[in-house]
């Protein structure tokens, strides 16, 4: 492939019989991908390049803004909330991307399965899906709420505890997030390991029944190096929307109770409500090279699995 | 692969799924009892049963006169229905353009489309409100079918790209050995082959554009137009939720997608499954 | 591909580039104004002002476009719009708002709007006036107030007669000690005051300030957040919250938390603009029977009982700003607005509309009318400029309160970090 675009027109030249086939080729080549390049310019290259110009000005909504160098970095670093934003950002993606990888993967397996109503237990899996995240976040908040939330009635009901526990609180605010992030993320992962499943041979798990590998066994040595590719897809696409993900938080918790649950966008979205967009800008910015980063690694091992 | 069970991995294994279902449904069936209720019930007399259930948040919801709420399940269609058809048609078109024909900077045009992933989220809409209302989409349901077309097409066509290596070249340019075009080869083999992959996407990309918010909210303005979570955001009036409504309103825009994803996820695994490997 | 098609094409594409480079002016028989107003949680209100809106443009030939925005995201549309240059011609935009929006240059002056309506109808209400002159605007008006809002404390006396409280608190302290003798978890907490990240947690601002604590000097430059008497308020907060008054997760809520605790009759007291008083007048009359309303209580220094004001502003760039003040003036006119006072929840901003009859008849009104009368200007003591909106709406004080009670801080190590979050923000408008 990498040849392919390395070879150089002059020398396709010298073939003119296959000149005119390759110059169709090409044109319906550019062709047929133009329209979603044509959109990803006019959506998403400006935008891209628009946040990055801006987060080095002083911009206010309707304004020009002055280029000020890295004084919005700077004033995000002197943040004392700037460290509990990264600690928890790490500490909220990783958490629930371990527990969508190890639920996710557990569900995927027993779904796997020969079982009656397959497609009804496939189709439910989709539920927390199928309504806007707001909706499933300011619904997990009213599970969660002291006053008339459904978990409190039953802890209440049940006589688990005699008073309100307080989700909202400085221990709990945190994984009470985790689990609402949790619960609205983890279809697409099941779904896409349920998929990859499909394409691991069947006769390798009878090899490994026959040499009376455990079920266990079975799955460490066949179930998840066949699904490593999916695996690290799945995992580089939603650590990155994870992140960027700010209704769970805002809704739930608002960033709160002080600095505990305070994220990177939800930190973003206070500097808007000033109208500095500039210094929005920079939050969401800061954010981009470990992006990158995770991507580039990402594709490596990819590279790496493919040779 | 457990085609023997024996009593006791039965017991476990059906235990497990009615914990999975009950994690699942139980917010779900919360939702359905609080949008059964007036709001005096959902505040003074807490319960998770349905004491006192009224369908009046839903006779509500459905009154041309109040909420109209039909209105922005069809402006919701619309938008997400569109959204996906062209995502779908675009991005399979790249999609077999970056796994089948060789041209110059075919590489660079794949990596553009990981680009899209990496964009900083909050400030995006301001730069995205520019360039609508530069192409005079403000306040249009095109304009968010074009906004949502293209957050979905680089999902769309990594997925399709994975799709269609999976299908043999052979087949293509049998066909082409046969007199088709090129285009004729791809609609008229390739595209049919792949319709547990366009499923598939297509599933991925309405459930993006129906449950979307913030750009609905941004880029239509008239009442007339609201997509259905703008028409239930907007149930949040300041510091008041009315949340029988609120949740009347979930569950009814809940329905048609359930019906959907119900027909559709024997398709979304297979489609994924050749897409997925290969993406 | 022929000639002639190829000139078709260069057509095509020249008439796209056309299109989207050059703005079409679609010429119009009619003008027309856009007016997007805020939604408020009374419907009956909001219906009126759009029926109102729309009638006036038929009767003046105009069209007329109104949406009803809703408040939770007006910061966002409206950004948008600026930077998009589709703005409408009229808003809504709540003082603090307004203000940020003042200092870019993006509203109108309307002094002689503003002088013109206040003669109409007796002229404005001193306070509402205080706000129109904050020297930050350096005498010129950005809007035009049509109401004043401000938080009423809510109590619960069908739960403090009988403890032997049938009057409404004085002090803070005094509603503390209240609070804290009704107290009865899980049945009951005493107060139902947010200590959130949010507008309404920012009532603990308003109660370090009448604690003498200030935010800032006299010329709102210079931050002096740390000063003995923040520390004091704070002490006594922290005092409170041991006490277990505040409900759990108020230190979490969000707009709706207070409405909330009071809905589910679980809070004693809260503080609140009126929405639950229309909630329960509408769903809970039981409830209404047992509730009283009273003015905030005064610190032990000073009171401080912030009256705001809700304002229609025109956007400099309007092109219709002539009819614009003409809409506004209608809605200002007495037919109107005393049929939508009595269904949104404001006291006058107008002397002129003082004497309708919801003022005296309705308990919330006459609570809401006192407050426009005697109430404090926003910010008051302090100067309300852009720094003092910004440090507000990064909720530094409910924040410092949650430092201490949630991360539990030392009262002297809370009031240092504050007060270096609210140096930073006011050396950033030097």
């Amino acid at each position: 492939m990498t040849q392919e675009v390395i070879r150089s027109p002059q020398m396709e030249q010298a073939k003119p019989s296959r000149m005119t086939l390759r110059q169709s080729e090409r044109l319906t080549g550019y062709l047929l991908v133009a329209p979603v390049i044509a959109c990803i310019i006019a959506l998403i290259v400006f935008p891209f390049f628009y946040a990055i110009s801006i987060s080095f000005t002083d911009k206010m909504v309707g304004t020009e803004g002055n280029f000020v160098g890295l004084e919005n970095f700077g004033y995000l670093l002197r943040q004392s909330r700037f460290t509990e934003t990264i600690r928890n950002t790490i500490v909220l993606v990783t958490s629930v991307q371990l527990l969508k990888l190890v639920f996710g993967m557990g569900i995927a397996v027993l779904l796997n399965q020969e079982v009656r109503g397959k497609n009804i237990w496939r189709g439910l899996i989709l539920l927390p899906w199928a309504m806007p995240a707001f909706v499933a976040f300011i619904t997990w908040k009213l599970l969660f709420a002291a006053q008339g939330g459904a978990i409190n009635m039953i802890l209440l009901g049940t006589g688990l505890t005699t008073t309100h526990v307080d989700f909202m609180s400085k221990e709990l605010a945190m994984p009470s997030v985790i689990i609402a992030s949790f619960w609205r993320g983890f279809p697409f992962w099941v779904i896409s390991f349920l998929a990859g499943m499909q394409n691991i041979p069947q006769e390798r798990y009878e090899a490994a029944a026959l040499d009376g590998a455990s079920a266990w066994g079975r799955f460490r040595y066949i179930t998840l190096p066949g699904l490593r590719h999916v695996i690290l897809v799945v995992v580089l696409l939603s650590t990155i929307a994870t992140t960027n993900s700010f209704e769970a938080i805002w809704l739930i918790t608002g960033g709160g109770p002080s600095n505990a649950t305070m994220t990177f966008p939800v930190l973003a979205y206070y500097g808007l409500q000033s109208l500095r967009i500039g210094e929005a800008a920079a939050v969401s910015v800061s954010l981009l090279p470990v992006f990158a980063v995770l991507a580039f690694i990402v594709a490596v091992l990819l590279q790496r699995q493919e040779d | 692969m457990l085609t023997r069970l024996t009593l006791q991995q039965k017991i476990l294994y059906y235990s497990l799924l009615t914990i999975l279902a009950l994690i699942i449904l139980f917010p779900i069936y919360y939702m359905v009892i609080i949008s059964l209720k007036l709001p005096k019930d959902i505040y003074r007399t807490p319960s998770l049963l349905p004491i006192n259930a009224t369908t009046q948040n839903y006779v509500d919801l459905f009154d041309p006169d109040k909420g109209n709420f039909l209105l922005n399940i069809r402006n919701s269609f619309i938008v997400a229905g569109s959204a996906t058809f062209v995502s779908v048609l675009f991005s399979s078109m790249a999609a077999y353009s970056l796994v089948r024909l060789r041209y110059l900077y075919r590489d660079w045009f794949g990596r553009l489309i990981l680009l899209a992933y990496l964009t900083p989220g909050s400030v995006l809409f301001i730069p995205l409100s520019v360039i609508i209302a530069r192409l005079q989409l403000g306040n249009t349901l095109h304009g968010l079918i074009f906004v949502y077309l293209t957050f979905s097409t680089p999902l769309s066509t990594w997925l399709l790209m994975g799709y269609f290596k999976s299908i043999p070249v052979d087949l293509d340019e049998q066909a082409m050995v046969d007199g088709a075009t090129r285009i004729q080869a791809f609609f008229q083999i390739l595209l049919p082959l792949s319709a547990p992959g366009l499923i598939a996407v297509s599933v991925f990309a309405f459930t993006g554009a129906w449950n979307e918010l913030l750009f609905g909210l941004l880029f239509v303005t008239s009442p007339d137009l609201r997509t259905v979570p703008v028409a239930i955001s907007y149930l949040i009036t300041g510091d008041v939720f009315r949340w029988g409504l609120i949740m009347a309103a979930s569950v009814s825009a809940a329905v048609p997608v359930m019906i959907l994803y119900y027909m559709a996820q024997r398709f979304v695994v297979k489609g994924l499954s050749a897409g997925a490997v290969k993406m | 591909m022929n000639i002639r098609q190829k000139h078709f094409l260069h057509f095509c594409i020249v008439a796209l580039l056309a299109v989207l480079v050059i703005q079409p002016a679609i010429a119009q028989d009619r003008p027309k104004l856009v007016y997007w107003g805020g939604l408020i949680f009374s419907e009956t209100a909001n219906n009126m002002q759009v029926e109102r809106i729309e009638q006036w443009g038929e009767e003046n030939n105009v069209d007329v476009e109104v949406v009803m925005i809703n408040q939770n995201e007006i910061v966002e549309k409206v950004s948008a719009a600026i930077e998009a240059g589709t703005v409408p011609d009229v808003f809504e935009p709540g003082t603090g708002f307004m203000l940020l929006l003042s200092q870019t240059g993006q509203l109108e002056a309307l002094d002689d709007l503003y002088a013109e309506i206040g003669e109409a109808h007796g002229g404005w209400l001193p306070s509402v006036d205080a706000v129109m002159n904050n020297p930050i605007y350096e005498g010129v008006k950005y809007g035009i107030p049509y109401g004043a809002n401000g938080n009423v404390l809510f109590r619960r006396n069908d739960v403090l007669e009988p403890l032997g409280y049938p009057d409404a608190p004085a002090t803070w302290e005094e509603l503390g000690e209240m609070a804290i003798a009704a107290n009865n978890p899980p049945d009951y907490y005493g107060a139902g005051i947010a200590l959130s990240n949010v507008g309404d947690g920012n009532l603990t601002q308003t109660m370090l300030q009448s604690w003498g604590g200030r935010i800032a000097d006299d010329e709102g430059k210079t931050c002096t957040l740390d000063s003995p008497e923040t520390r004091e308020f704070l002490t006594w907060i922290t005092e409170l919250y041991g006490e277990g008054v505040f409900p759990p997760g108020a230190t979490t809520w969000d707009g709706a938390g207070d409405n909330t605790a009071y809905q589910s009759g679980q809070a004693v007291f809260i503080a609140n603009p009126g929405s639950v008083y229309l909630y329960m007048r509408d769903n809970d009359p039981d409830l209404a029977e047992g509730t009283r309303y009273s003015a905030l209580p005064d610190g032990p220094v000073v009171r401080v009982s912030p009256a705001g004001v809700v304002v229609r502003s025109i956007f400099a760039n309007s092109t219709n700003k002539d009819l614009a003040k003409q809409l506004i003036a209608n809605l200002a006119e007495d037919d109107f607005i005393e049929e939508y006072y009595n269904n949104a929840i404001y006291a006058p901003a107008l002397q002129g509309h003082t004497g309708f009859a919801v003022f005296t008849e309705s308990a919330v009104h006459a609570g809401l009318l006192d407050l426009a009368l005697n109430g404090t200007p926003a910010g008051f003591p302090d100067a309300d400029n852009a720094a003092y909106a910004e440090f507000s709406n990064n909720f530094t004080i409910p924040k410092m309160i949650q430092r201490v009670v949630v991360d539990g801080l030392s009262i002297d190590d809370a009031v240092v970090e504050a007060q270096a979050v609210c140096a930073e923000i006011y050396a950033k408008y030097e």
